[in-house]
């Protein structure tokens, strides 16, 4: 382990890695093998005041000590969260729990632009009632000297609003740099390209993480999806082909979960703007059902949203909210995407029923049947 | 065979040990620019 070493450059024609060590010194290191793992860094705004102290990132280890510190300072009593993103709404959900005003910004009108209408006004009710304000179309212009507060975020129109604390959540990009300078081929969102053995362009070269592409286990496409399991996975991968092991990752399906105070909200595969967009003949369906068998005390609404192909019948995607029994639930439709089962044949799924966990027929199967109704309606 | 990792968090981190794990003779080197190591998951 060499801490506090940075990489700078990699020299592929002398396979070697240069960059500076902790007291500014630089190295160079040879490698037989070489693994790009860098990660994923946060967008920060190249726009005034960004530089200010009170304008802070999440990302690192740091990161969060840093605002816990200023937290129990006690002179943060508003913040603004730039970003509805999962990072921006589980800090909005920590902050007000620490009796910080919160305010959400963001450019754009939706809310949560993948999730489907009726749960994401589900998701902005469960932030009101919490008294967390959102501000759509609020596109951030400058951060400047406040007064009474420490800092005032102003938009383009001129709006102000006051903080002691802006948290930049408005997403990350991949750190790919030292690829693309050594001339490795570049995926979506410039992710750093690998195969289904993670190498990239390179045949001494892998990359992994946050920095690399996947392939879309729905669409087949690269995609560009940064989350923690496939980071991982992604690593073992590299360690079983360098090992001579056999090994080909089958992809991503897009499975990710986050809670916001009391909701779950989980999602796997494609909505249906995204499926239209890969090519598919995408419908859906939206229902509510219980979270619990109705003979059962203490059910909260759950709600369901399922994504089919009309053409084919295939499942492509699936969507939840609710206050218990989302999160985990995803993982069913999670696996029939990488089974690519037709919502015919996941809604024949032999799925656990007992009346504290949902009624006898799953509310994934109430919106499986649903939607194959519709499907047929429909063509 | 050396094997250079930079990046000493979840990808890195999985990469090395167990590339180590399954072939002890590896010489796995980790470049990681701040102080923490495996920080995230
Ligand atoms: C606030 C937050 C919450 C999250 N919650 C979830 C969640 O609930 N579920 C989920 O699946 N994912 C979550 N994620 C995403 C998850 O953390 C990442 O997918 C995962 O950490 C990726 O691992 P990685 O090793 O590819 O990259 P990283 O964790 O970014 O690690 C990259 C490492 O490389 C180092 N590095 C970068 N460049 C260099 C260089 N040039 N030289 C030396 N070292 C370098 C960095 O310092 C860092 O330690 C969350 C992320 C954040 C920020
Ligand atoms: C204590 C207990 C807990 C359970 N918990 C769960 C659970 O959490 N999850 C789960 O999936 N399943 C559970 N089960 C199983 C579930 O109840 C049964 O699978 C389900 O009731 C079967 O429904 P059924 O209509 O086929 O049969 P039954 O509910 O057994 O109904 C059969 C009915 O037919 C009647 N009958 C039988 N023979 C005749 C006849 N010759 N003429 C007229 N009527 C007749 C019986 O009197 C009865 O009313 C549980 C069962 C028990 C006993």
């Amino acid at each position: 382990m060499r801490l506090g070493h940075r990489a700078e450059a990699i020299d592929i024609a002398g396979g070697h890695v240069t960059g500076s060590g902790p007291d500014g010194k630089s190295f160079a290191l040879g490698y037989d093998r070489l693994l790009i793992a860098t990660g994923a860094a946060p967008i920060v705004p190249r726009r005034p005041g960004f530089d200010r102290p009170e304008v802070v990132v999440v990302k690192t280890l740091e990161d969060a000590q840093a605002i816990k510190a200023r937290l129990q300072s006690g002179s943060v009593k508003r913040a603004v969260i730039m970003g509805m993103g999962y990072i921006a709404m589980e800090m909005a959900e920590a902050l007000s729990l620490r009796q910080v005003t919160v305010t959400m910004v963001k450019p754009r009108a939706e809310l949560l632009p993948w999730l489907d209408a009726e749960l994401a006004a589900t998701v902005r009710g469960e932030l009101e009632h919490h008294k967390v304000e959102l501000r759509t179309g609020f596109d951030v212009a400058r951060i400047e000297a406040g007064k009474g507060s420490n800092v005032a975020v102003v938009d383009a129109s001129g709006a102000s609003l006051a903080a002691d604390l802006v948290i930049v959540a408005v997403g990350v990009q991949p750190n790919s740099r030292l690829a693309a300078d050594a001339g490795l081929q570049l995926g979506p969102a410039r992710a750093i390209a690998v195969d289904r053995q993670m190498r990239t362009s390179n045949p001494a070269i892998y990359a992994a993480g946050d920095c690399a592409d996947a392939f879309h286990v729905v669409t087949g496409q690269r995609a560009w999806i940064p989350l923690a399991l496939r980071a991982n996975r992604a690593g073992w991968a590299v360690a079983d082909h360098l090992t001579g092991r056999e090994v080909a990752l089958q992809g991503i399906a897009g499975t990710a979960v986050f809670k916001v105070f009391d909701l779950q909200v989980a999602r796997t595969g494609l909505s249906v703007a995204e499926a239209a967009q890969a090519g598919f003949d995408a419908t859906a369906v939206t229902i509510s059902a219980s979270s619990r068998a109705h003979s059962h005390p203490g059910g909260s609404p759950l709600q369901v949203h399922l994504v089919g192909d009309r053409r084919t019948g295939r499942l492509l995607g699936a969507q939840m909210v609710g206050r218990e029994g989302a999160a985990h639930r995803i993982n069913a439709p999670a696996v029939a995407l990488h089974a690519t089962m037709t919502v015919e044949q996941f809604g024949q799924s032999d799925l656990a029923y007992a009346p504290p966990f949902g009624p006898s027929w799953d509310p994934l199967l109430v919106a499986a049947n649903q939607l194959i109704k519709k499907m047929k309606e429909e063509s | 065979m050396k094997f250079v990792i930079i990046g000493g968090d979840a990808a890195g981190m999985s990469a090395a040990s167990r590339a180590k794990r399954q072939d002890p003779s590896l010489e796995v080197i980790v470049f990681e620019q701040t102080q923490t190591v495996s920080y995230s998951a």
